[in-house]
């Protein structure tokens, strides 16, 4: 079969191609597949009201410690417990916040003597 | 009651429904969805069989993504065209190509009368399947949505969320590597003379 001309336009051929192959006929889809699919959309069916919403993990665990009254606790629990710890180091007579390493008298009043003393005596 | 009534309402809605357990949403998505993309899927395979299963396949994606489908962010009809070609494509990058049939196209087996016209006329279609194969997603796309669904330039430009004129380049391109693809080989096609 000859299409072209003698000098043909390699556009007017890919249209022509193109069209030839959008004009080939249809077959309908079979019962069989149509029934097939169905049975797909039946078996992945939501259930009605819609699936229940995906939980982010942040909540799973908060759940999973006993929820946010448990937290809460916990938090509690913490802050009591550092100032606690803060109070016992009061009772030492050591400033706290010096023997953390950030007095601004350190090495300069007290030496790495008094530092060594204070640790070791309390 | 008819498989699908509810004609009045959009691809999107009715995937919603579906994703909230309604039954008859699915009947219609199916009478709605399944003719195009057979349609489609059997241009690009030329093949009933391997097009049924392309169908289902896609089909049995769209039920599995329904629940998470955020209306807004694209059109069902443009993700199932998507799909379909996809997995078209996977199935064309399988089989052996095409340029193989061209040689049997001289000498057909058959002596009835049309018989090697018929064989051209597959190996032509099979050589184009073949080449349109090849194209990027967006050219293939919006070349099959304007020849094969008769699309408009601005339905296309909706459909992939580009601009008309972004439509004719990729248009443009898609040919020009089509016939870059088959060139040489028209002649063989019986489009030369």
């Amino acid at each position: 079969m000859t299409r072209g001309s003698e000098t043909p336009d390699p556009d007017k051929i890919i249209e022509q191609m193109l069209d030839d192959l959008a004009a080939e006929p249809m077959p309908d889809p079979s019962d069989d597949l149509m029934k097939r699919v169905l049975a797909d959309a039946a078996a992945h069916l939501p259930p009605p009201g819609g699936a229940p919403a995906a939980v982010p993990w942040w909540r799973e665990l908060v759940q999973g410690i006993g929820g946010w009254g448990a937290i809460g606790g916990l938090v509690a629990a913490t802050v009591a417990g550092f100032a606690i710890g803060l109070g016992a180091l009061d009772a030492t007579g050591v400033d706290a916040v010096w023997t953390l390493g950030y007095g601004e008298n350190y090495g300069t009043e007290l030496g790495l003597d008094a530092f060594g003393w204070a640790l070791e005596e309390g | 009651m008819p498989l699908d009534a509810h004609l009045d309402v959009d691809d999107a809605t009715l995937l919603a429904r579906y994703a909230r357990g309604d039954v008859a949403a699915a009947r219609a998505l199916t009478v709605r969805f399944v003719p195009r993309a057979q349609a489609q899927a059997f241009r690009m395979l030329g093949d009933g069989t391997e097009a049924e299963d392309v169908v289902q396949e896609a089909m049995l994606r769209l039920w599995r993504i329904a629940p998470e489908w955020r209306e807004g962010e694209a059109q069902v009809s443009t993700w199932m065209y998507r799909v379909v070609s996809n997995l078209c494509i996977d199935r064309l990058r399988k089989r052996p190509r095409a340029g193989v049939a061209l040689d049997e196209v001289a000498e057909p087996e058959d002596p009835s009368p049309g018989a090697d016209e018929r064989l051209q006329e597959n190996a032509r279609h099979a050589a184009l399947r073949d080449a349109i194969a090849d194209l990027p997603e967006r050219q293939r796309v919006a070349l099959t949505l304007r020849h094969f669904e008769g699309a408009s330039n601005p339905e296309i430009a909706a459909a992939l969320g580009v601009s008309v004129e972004a439509v004719e380049s990729l248009t443009a391109r898609a040919k020009r590597a089509l016939a870059l693809a088959l060139k040489g080989r028209v002649a063989a096609l019986g489009y030369e003379g």
